[in-house]
């Protein structure tokens, strides 16, 4: 056998011993990067399928980022066009291509929740009917999607709070318990900013028939630093007359709001301007603080139903 | 003296040539592609859609497409100037006649393939490290920009200089940092071995074409090595499993590296983890560097 022949088969030799070495190194080191988020699990048959030619650049590692970035302009041009189902389903293949990066989670699902579905609500020349299914379809298509980002991304504090603020929007479809949750999970993350608290104070204080359980977290709010702002201390009053009816209003008032100037203030837009609180007390404590404070009638807050 | 009788690896013979083979790579003009990473990068600043974000979130999608858009022509670059740099080497080389006068001399054939496969290893370092200079300093101009945005906004709606703070290191963390390097250093990495595999093509290999598209397609396939891996090991039937067997011993994994589009993402990687990348790299590096000495060493020329 010729040297060179010889030297090919050792070097053949050399790189299947070599690979029979390395292979459960790598696959460890493979399953261990996975756990720790920094690989993605293989990508299924169905998803391949959805990505078509996208599933290779998803596979070519340094370029799947920057291919999601691409799509996300494409993805802006569909918004233009008002192509909702051509935008839903980019972010559908972006968020596959970047699952960990939040900002595609809350933009798609605010181009769903938002924007689609106020579209279909404004489109005139659709029977009233169509027009809301399709508003209530793409509400509900906008949630999962931020409820599938929150998900997989357990840790983003900014998406658990776009998820509470989607279940509390007036305009939506509320959902006060799921959006105290999502605060909640916002919250624990550990980095959200104070006012995410303080927003699941709020939702737990609108919950049907389990507005009393947010009185040990309003309280804990209201006393802390920072917490006497208008909407808390309103809360915290009207959820200390449910715990005890019996309570002197006047001291919990001095108490809660300083003076019954900012009481009958604060009291005043909370009983005006806020939608699903508790009430309890809140009338005929405005009516005692406009004698006190001698209120004209024009004036009153009362007279408006 | 005959070049068999001399000790290899000499670390001042492999430099020598490694500085000619980087020079010789220079001359080909290849930092023209500077100018193109550079119009990406000016084109990634202006990739700022107008959004729905909250103060907290304003701006920060350019600081997405402007690392996004670096560290994927960094990619490019890196691996196109891997396989084709050594793809053409030796036969360039061949065809100056420049091998001959050198392996005249008493040069090892292992110190001419290190000297050859380190300059390429070298221009691929230089480069990245000018593209990630350009990339981090646009990155912290821009970051600052959002920073001050996001705090002029934060101003505005009453945040607490508490929560200010905690807006701006978030922010932050999207800008420059140091687990952003450790990106471009698993770029560089993936570079290497891919050089490595061009430099064990190119020394049975009759043409710089042949080279340069078999190495295309090893890089193809090894971004499914791992798939092939885990095949083997869970999957059934005797002959995929043998097939994926083979493509598991000869080509590299190159999933490993792709740790690099969870970085971008924001994902923090530790000095461990990249330990563990260098060190599945090194390992490449020795492995296939030996089996290109081994056939190129008697190889006629």
């Amino acid at each position: 056998m010729k040297t060179a022949t010889r030297r090919l088969i050792a070097a053949v030799g050399l790189l299947a011993a070599a690979g029979a070495a390395r292979m459960p190194v790598e696959q460890a080191m493979t399953e261990r990067f996975r756990e720790d988020g920094l690989l993605r699990e293989p990508v299924d048959v169905a998803t391949q399928k959805k990505l078509g030619q996208g599933f290779f650049a998803v596979s070519l590692g340094g370029l799947r980022t920057l291919v999601a970035t691409i799509w996300n302009l494409r993805a802006f041009g569909y918004f233009e066009g008002k192509q909702w189902v051509k935008l839903a389903d980019t972010y559908e293949t972006i968020v596959l291509l970047a699952p960990h990066s939040d900002y595609y989670w809350d933009t798609g699902s605010w181009h769903m929740a938002y924007n689609a579905s106020v579209d279909y609500r404004n489109r005139e020349h659709l029977p009233e009917l169509r027009r809301e299914a399709e508003w209530r379809q793409w509400v509900e298509r906008g949630t999962a999607f931020l409820e599938e980002g929150a998900r997989q991304n357990p840790d983003s504090w900014r998406l658990w709070a776009a998820l509470g603020r989607l279940y509390v929007d007036p305009f939506k479809l509320i959902d006060y318990e799921k959006a105290a949750e999502a605060y909640h999970r916002s919250a624990e993350t550990g980095n959200a900013l104070p006012y995410v608290r303080r927003a699941e104070a709020l939702c737990r204080a609108r919950i049907p028939g389990r507005e009393d359980e947010a009185l040990p977290l309003v309280r804990e709010l209201n006393d802390g630093p920072r917490g006497k702002v208008p909407t808390l201390n309103c809360v915290r009053f009207v959820l200390e007359l449910r715990a005890d009816p019996g309570i002197d209003r006047d001291r919990l008032a001095a108490e809660v709001f300083g003076t019954p100037e900012r009481a009958w203030r604060e009291l005043g837009d909370f009983y005006l301007g806020s939608k699903d609180y508790p009430m309890n007390g809140v009338r005929t404590m405005l009516r005692r603080l406009e004698r006190e404070l001698q209120i004209p009638d024009e004036q009153s807050v009362l007279r408006n139903p | 003296m005959s070049a068999d009788l001399v000790r290899p690896l000499n670390p001042r013979r492999i430099t020598v040539l490694a500085v000619n083979t980087f020079t010789q790579l220079v001359r080909m003009k290849v930092f023209y592609f500077l100018a193109v990473f550079a119009a990406v990068l000016i084109a990634a600043n202006f990739l700022d859609l107008p959004v729905h974000a909250a103060p907290e979130s304003a701006g920060v999608e350019v600081l997405y497409s402007i690392k996004s858009s670096c560290t994927g022509t960094m990619t490019l670059f890196s691996l196109v100037m891997a396989i084709v740099a050594t793809a053409l080497l030796i036969p360039r080389d061949v065809e100056d006649r420049t091998l001959y006068t050198i392996l005249a001399k008493p040069v090892p054939r292992l110190d001419y393939l290190l000297g050859k496969l380190l300059g390429v290893v070298a221009l691929i370092f230089v480069s990245l490290l000018v593209m990630d200079l350009l990339m981090t300093a646009v990155l912290a101009l821009r970051t600052n920009a959002v920073v001050e945005q996001q705090l002029h906004a934060a101003e505005h709606f009453g945040y607490t200089a508490e929560m200010k703070a905690a807006l701006e290191a978030e922010t932050r963390q999207l800008g420059p940092t140091w687990n952003l390097q450790a990106a471009v250093l698993a770029i560089f990495l993936r570079a290497v071995v891919m050089a490595c595999v061009a430099m064990l093509l190119s020394t049975f290999s009759t043409s710089t074409l042949f080279t340069a598209v078999v190495g295309f397609l090893v890089l193809f396939v090894g971004f499914f090595q791992a798939d092939a891996r885990e095949f083997y090991f869970s999957g059934s039937g005797t002959l995929g499993r043998i097939g994926a067997l083979l493509l598991s011993l000869f080509l590299p994994d190159l999933q490993s590296f792709n740790v690099i589009d969870a970085i971008i993402e924001g994902k923090l990687i530790e000095a461990g983890q990249l330990g563990m990348v260098a060190g599945v790299t090194a390992f490449y590096f020795l492995v296939y560097t030996f089996a290109s000495w081994l056939i190129f060493a008697k190889k006629e020329i």
